[in-house]
């Protein structure tokens, strides 16, 4: 998988287990015990699944070298959405405009048939 | 225009227009046809810069000009399904997810026809009926604790 932004972030979201942290994390900051406390994996597994998470920016983690609790940084999640809306308007203008040209063709068409 | 209710990282857009399947599906695989609509508001497509391939395998490539700063938007599709005028589906192999773009094409039978463009933009991994659920609690929940903020 390509090292692009938006496939870090897909990346990071296709585990189901990194998918809940961000839930969680939705609700309000959260240290790795606390995160790892619905889980029946180590922590270990669970500061594994919160680095994927900081290396694709969907997480922070606060400098306090003990709890280092995790923040949501929401900003990827919406770069992804963005993408779609923005794809979503590329098709519904180039179908407007289909609808135009093919209103176009006919009249040309129809003149053809009346020379 | 209507839009079906689309899953999380789908894209689905349905249109009818006043033109039998060919004719639409014409349109939609022919360079001279697409330079006319294929580049959005703003944009231009120009004619030398679209190359279509139609068969299985082929290439569909075009480069969307902007108008005001004359930035390339390039699409680099490659057909992975070619059946005139019943349905086409192209990949985008340059861009994250290998974006794959299927087009319908419904003959009403009254003259006019119903496209269905279904665009998938996420790895499969992501598409699994779970992995929808998962990521709608989460944007649910996002969207409440943005709203919030």
């Amino acid at each position: 998988m390509a090292n692009d932004p938006m496939s870090l972030t897909f990346a990071a979201l296709a585990d189901p287990t990194r998918r809940s942290v961000l839930v969680r994390l939705a609700e309000g900051e959260a240290t790795v015990n606390e995160l790892a406390e619905p889980f029946d994996i180590s922590l270990q597994a669970v500061s594994r699944h919160l680095k994927v998470l900081e290396a694709a920016g969907l997480i922070s983690r606060g400098r306090d070298a003990q709890f280092r609790p995790c923040h949501l940084e929401p900003a990827p999640l919406e770069a992804v959405t963005d993408w779609i809306a923005m794809n979503r308007k590329v098709w519904t203008e180039r179908f407007d405009q289909l609808d135009e040209h093919l209103k176009r063709i006919s009249h040309d068409n129809l003149g053809e048939r009346k020379q | 225009m209507s839009d079906a209710p689309t899953e999380l990282g789908e894209l689905t857009i349905t249109r009818i227009f006043d033109a039998p399947p060919d004719v639409v599906f014409a349109c939609m695989t022919t360079p001279e046809h697409l330079a006319q609509f294929w580049g959005p508001i703003g944009t231009t497509t120009p004619l030398d810069r679209i190359t279509v391939e139609p068969r299985l395998g082929g290439r569909f490539e075009t480069v969307m000009v902007i108008d005001a700063t004359g930035d390339e938007i390039p699409v680099n599709g490659v057909f992975i399904e070619f059946d005139p005028p019943r349905t086409y589906s192209f990949t985008e192999a340059g861009t994250e997810g290998g974006v794959v773009t299927k087009i319908t094409f419904n003959d009403l039978g009254d003259g006019r026809t119903e496209t269905v463009t279904l665009q998938t933009n996420v790895p499969p991994m992501l598409m699994s009926p779970e992995a929808q659920a998962g990521l709608e609690t989460m944007f649910v929940k996002l969207d409440d604790h943005l709203a919030s903020l």
